[in-house]
Formats: structure tokens, sequence, C-alpha cells
């Protein structure tokens, strides 16, 4: 009964937990890295206009958007160690997240490119500069900056989906929980302190995302009709 | 218009709009000034100076688009900001244009001109159709009843809109610069009904710059400026012997070009 | 061997289909209770009292802000400790159908915000209550706004009805997940999963992008 609900319990825990959301932080950084270059990679093969690149970036976003996370999940741990390849949960949990990721960054970064006004390439192609430099020096420094308040979205969803590595066993916050809810039979004490770890992790990216908001100048949400 | 103006209870007390000591402010800025001002049944006001000289926002506090801060603003009898007035209904006898039309995109003209006096006067839907054809043969588009906004063109959208209050059958009409989101060529379109409407003794107050227009049909012309009334008077004496250096500036401006 | 596993695969069939059933079922339910409370929760966080909207602000932060993972535990294993009995199929309705009221209300809510500010004034002038404005005039130009993201969420409850497979329901995903166990090789057995999914969603994302297209395409002032 909720009555009982036991602080102490949850105080004698509470290392655990910490690890659990050491782990969850650090898996959460690892693995964003990783979406910042699968996603930086399949964007610049998806801008190409050979068809054999393409066509396979396309092909894995529609995949990977159209399948669950958990599946894909399952599908490396179960099918991994098939083809020889034998992985410590944690790393496959990290690539799981970081090719489930990398899809959406694609297209965050891929909308930032193509939000930049074609007057903008036009008046670097106009002033004689190469694919590269117009890249480097009109395109990307704009795209950045539109880029970062949905990456950042996209790094509070990650966060959250690395929930899902405590099914494969990965000792992070969610699974330090889960040890508390089987050990003691504490559901309460164990997922009540966990979801109020996960919030903390969300108002402090949320934070993040409006102060870049406003350090990039990008205007604070419209009022209200 | 089938209203016949002896009817109105207003009619009665000689004052339609009476603004008494009317202060607003935004943050720090000084909007209203201390306004005293009535309107009479049938007068066509005219409210012009220079862009934030506060003359969009006196007009928009009579329907409470804006609300006042200090002073007492009285509407057909009744206190606006009052917690006792029931500001929708007050609304339904206002006409309030608007400088960019505001049509709903959604909805063909007619349906535009239909939606408050089904859902508000609660007018049969087969009566509301037949007013509202007539409404717009009257603004001159009696062909567009099907046509959507973006369909018409500036000019049309706005004589449109007019159309859309005229289907309430308010007893006071404020224009908040009707024309100046139309290109030239559509201005007298929109005047033309206007004037039509002022003829038939409909209670006005219009913000505009366009001074024939005050000259045709305007008793009176109020010049604003840094939020306070500066000056007010017949549209003649107005133009012709501006009273204070403010006004002599101002028009100077405007009619210039 | 292979032959085997396909042989075992293929008596894995019926349970397969319920799973996949499983899995519509649950997403519809959830889809069409979810869309009418998150339509609800929407317009009251724009249109009702400021406790009201607080709350529901609140409501849905706390939801956006924890692993729907944590929502269903939470839900199977609290709600019996206040006295509610409930087993993992209707546990998993109500963590599903929140999840997607919540996601909903702030897809409704930016599509209020976007109406033009002239749209409420014009109807306000004419007199329309605050129920007949937002029923007449903001929320069918709301719509063209709300319509493609919220395409796009269903997509993503789809995707997160797998999860409710941790409570032991017996979606597409816990029969993989069973499968597994008897047919050892996770690849294939993982990629029929997610071939089931794919059915399933891409349809939807195509559709998400066609509106997506049209609205862009059809910017400014058009009827719908």
């Amino acid at each position: 009964m909720l009555e009982n609900f036991s602080f102490r319990t949850i105080g004698e825990y509470l290392p655990l937990f910490g690890q659990g959301l050491v782990t969850t932080v650090w898996l959460s950084v690892i693995s964003f890295a990783g979406a910042l270059l699968v996603g930086i990679l399949l964007c610049a093969m998806n801008l190409q206009r050979s068809r054999a690149l393409r066509v396979p970036a396309k092909a894995y976003i529609d995949v990977v958007r159209a399948t669950p996370l958990l599946v894909q999940l399952y599908f490396l741990y179960f099918g991994l160690p098939r083809l020889g390849i034998i992985l410590p949960e944690l790393v496959v949990g990290v690539l799981a997240l970081s090719l489930n990721s990398g899809a959406y960054v694609a297209e965050i970064i891929r909308a930032g490119i193509l939000s930049i006004p074609r007057g903008q390439v036009e008046a670097s192609v106009a002033s004689g500069m190469s694919y590269l430099q117009r890249m480097r020096l009109v395109i990307l420094p704009q795209a950045f900056k539109v880029t970062i308040p949905p990456l950042l979205g996209q790094a509070i969803v990650m966060v959250k989906d690395s929930a899902l590595l405590s099914l494969i066993s990965v000792a992070e916050l969610t699974r330090a929980g889960q040890l508390l809810a089987s050990d003691r039979f504490m559901p309460a004490e164990g997922f009540i302190t966990v979801a109020a770890f996960y919030l903390m992790l969300y108002y402090c990216l949320k934070g993040l995302a409006v102060l870049s908001g406003r350090w990039l100048g990008l205007g604070p949400a419209r009022s209200r009709a | 218009m089938a209203r016949c103006s002896c009817e109105l209870p207003s009619g009665r007390f000689s004052v339609v709009i009476e603004f008494q000591g009317v202060n607003k402010w935004f943050g720090s800025l000084h909007v209203l000034n201390d306004i005293t001002l009535s309107v009479q049944p049938r007068e066509v006001v005219v409210v012009c100076g220079p862009s934030g000289s506060g003359k969009s926002t006196l007009i928009r506090c009579i329907n409470g688009l804006e609300q006042i801060q200090k002073g007492d603003l009285v509407v057909d009898e009744k206190r606006v900001g009052d917690p006792a007035t029931n500001m929708t209904l007050l609304r339904t006898e206002i006409g309030f244009v608007f400088q960019s039309f505001n049509l709903y995109p959604h909805k063909t003209a007619l349906e535009n001109i239909t939606l408050a006096p089904i859902h508000v006067r609660k007018t049969p839907r087969a009566q509301a159709e037949k007013d509202g054809r007539e409404l717009l043969a009257k603004v001159g588009l009696g062909d567009k009843f099907n046509a959507y906004p973006s369909q018409l063109s500036g000019g049309q959208q706005q004589r449109v809109a007019i159309a859309r209050c005229l289907a309430m059958r308010p007893k006071i009409m404020l224009f908040d610069e009707p024309t100046s989101a139309l290109d030239p060529e559509m201005i007298s379109e929109v005047l033309d009904v206007m004037v039509a409407v002022a003829e038939e003794g409909m209670t006005m107050m219009v913000v505009t710059h366009e001074m024939g227009f005050a000259r045709r049909v305007a008793q009176r012309v109020v010049f604003m400026d840094q939020g306070s009334i500066v000056e007010s008077g017949a549209p003649e004496e107005f133009f012709s012997n501006p009273k204070t250096e403010r006004s002599k500036a101002f028009l100077g401006k405007i009619l210039r070009h | 061997m292979i032959w085997q596993q396909l042989e075992s695969l293929a008596g894995s069939y019926p349970l397969a289909m319920r799973g996949l059933g499983m899995t519509v079922v649950l997403s519809l339910i959830a889809l069409v209770f979810g869309t009418l409370i998150g339509f609800g929760l929407g317009i009251l966080r724009i249109g009702g009292s400021r406790v009201l909207s607080t709350v529901i602000g609140a409501w849905v932060d706390l939801i956006r802000g924890t692993p729907f993972l944590v929502q269903i535990f939470l839900i199977f294993f609290i709600l019996p400790e206040l006295g509610i009995k409930l087993d993992a199929f209707t546990a998993g309705i109500i963590a599903l159908t929140n999840l997607n009221a919540c996601f909903i209300c702030e897809i409704v809510v930016a599509g209020i915000q976007s109406v033009p500010k002239g749209q409420v004034e014009a109807a306000l002038a004419s007199g329309l209550s605050k129920w007949q404005r937002m029923r007449q005039v903001v929320l069918p130009q709301a719509m063209r706004v709300v319509l493609p993201p919220l395409v796009g969420q269903y997509v993503l409850l789809i995707k997160d009805s797998s999860v409710v497979s941790a409570i032991g329901l017996t979606d597409l995903t816990r029969v993989g997940w069973l499968v597994v166990q008897r047919v050892p090789n996770g690849l294939l057995v993982f990629f029929l999963v997610g071939v089931g999914y794919f059915v399933v969603c891409y349809p939807l994302i195509l559709l998400a992008r066609r509106l997506e297209k049209r609205m862009s395409a059809a910017h400014g002032e058009v009827q719908l």
C-alpha cells in the first residue's frame, strides 16, 4: 500500500540509483555522439545527386522510422551473436540507440539545410564559391543555428528511449528501479524514484533547449491565439 | 438597410459612445491619455493621427478587443469592462472592420457573412443566406457568394468583411484603417461602400487617413497624437484651418502625397 | 538447419497473427481514445481556466519527461496497490492512451496557436461565444497545421505499443521474443517482426509526408 511508502528503502538503494543515473547519462552522451555521426553521414548521402548514395540512405531512414526501437534492439541483441559477433549488452544498447537516433538526426539536419533560402545559395554561387565553400561558409553556419533546438529535442527522446536498455539487462536507471521493485517488492518506491530522476534529466535538457534558442536568437514560442 | 434608427434605445439618449477620462498603458507606454469623447447616433467620426498615436487602440477599446485601465467607457448604455456587462452581447451590436480584413479563409464569402447571424442571432439558415446574398449584392459582389477569400482581391475581401458586419444589423460600425492594406486602385470601391453605409444613418467611427472620405461624410474629425486627442472639429474647419502645430505638421505630411 | 528453422517459424504463424492482432487492437483503441482526449486536453489547455490549463500543462510535461516503459510499470504495478485491479491489457491501454493523448494535446495546442490573432478578433467582434469561436473559426483552421504531425503521432503510437510487451502482453514484439527462445535465429525472427510493423507504419509515414507537402505547398490562405 502506498501509505507504507518507504523513503528509507529508497535511501538504501540511492547508491544503486546514482550508478544507474550516471550510466544513463554517459551512455546517452556516447549514443548521441554516435547518432550525430550516423546522421551526418546519412544526410550527406541523402543530399547527393547520385542515386546509388541517395537510395540506401533514404531506405535506411524509412526502415528505422517505420519500426519500433525495441524491435531494432532485439534484432541486434538476438541477431548479432548469430553472426558470431558477441558484444556486451551495453555496447549493443549504445549501438541500437545510435543507429536509431541517427535516422532522426539525419532528417533534422536535412531540414536545417533545406530551410536556408535559395537566395543564399544563389548569392554564394554568384560570388564564385565552390560547393564545399558554399556549404562551409554560407549554408552550414546558418543551418547549424536552426538545428540545435530540434537536436536537443531528439536528445530528450533518446534519453527516454535508453530506458528500453533495461530490458536487455543493462544496469542503467530504469534497471535500478526494476531491481528495487523485484528485490523488495516495492514497485512504487522503485519506479517513482526512477521517474523523478528522468524528469530531472528532462528539465535539464529542456532548459538547455530554451537557453540555446535564446542564445541563438531564435524567437520564443509564439504567443497564444 | 431595413433597420429603423428611430427604434434604437440610444436615440433617446443622443449619445452612443462615451469616453470619460479613459486611460490605457501598454507597459510604461501611455497609449490612451485621458480621452474624453462622445459620439451621437448617426454621427460619423473620423479619427486620424500619426502611427502610434493610439487611434486604433481607441476604437479597439469600444468593443473590448483592448481593455481600458482607468476612466469610463459607455457604449450603447453599457459600461465596457464592467463585469455586469455581457461583452459578447454588446459586441453583436458593434460591427468591426479590420485593416487586414480577417475573413475566415476556410469559409466562402457567404459563409463568412452568415456565420454570426446563424450561431449568435440564431437566424434560420435559409433566412441568413437570403440576407447574406442581398448584402453581397449591396457591396457589389452579388456573384461572389461561393468564392473563398483567397480567390478575392483585397478590395473585394474588405467589402465582404463590411457585409459580414452589416449582417448582424449593428447599431455602431467601427473601421480600423480599412483601406491601408489595399492597393491604390481598390481603395475607392471600399470607400464607396462605406459612404453608402454612412448615408443610411449608421453611427460610425473610422480610423483613416482618407481625407476625401472625411470631407464627404464625416461630421467630425478627431486628431490624435501620442495617446491624446489634440484637436477635434468639423472636417472643413480642421482641414482648412488646423489649430495646433502638430495637426498642421500631420496634415502637411499626408496631403503632400 | 535453416529448413528446420523455417518449419518451426511456420508453426509460429498463428501466434504471430495473434501478436499482430494484439498490436493493431491496442493501437486502434489508444488511437481513438487518445485522439478524443488529446483534442479535449488541447482545447482546455488554451481555452480552459488558468488552474485547469496549468494542471494539464504539468501533466503533459510529466508524461513527456519520463520514459514510456517507466509509465507502464507505474500503472501496472502501482494502480493495484491503490486498490484498482487491472490486467496487463487494461494497463497497456491506459498507458498508451494517456501517452497518445498528451502528445496530441501538444500538437493541438501548436495548431491553435498557429491561427492568426486577427481571426480570433474577427470572431470576437461578431459576438461569437468562446466555444463558437473555437468550433467555427479556430479549430477548422488549426486542423491544417495539426493533421500532418497527428498522422506522425499515430506512427509513434504503433511503435510505442511494442513497449507493452515488457508487462507480458503478447503483442507482435512479445511474439518475436517468445519465438526466438525456440528458434535461435534472432536476425530472421526480428526481421520478420520488423516487417510486420513496417507494413502498418510505412503507409502512415507516406501519408504524413504527403499531407505535409500539401500543407506547405498551399501556404497562406486556402480552403480545406
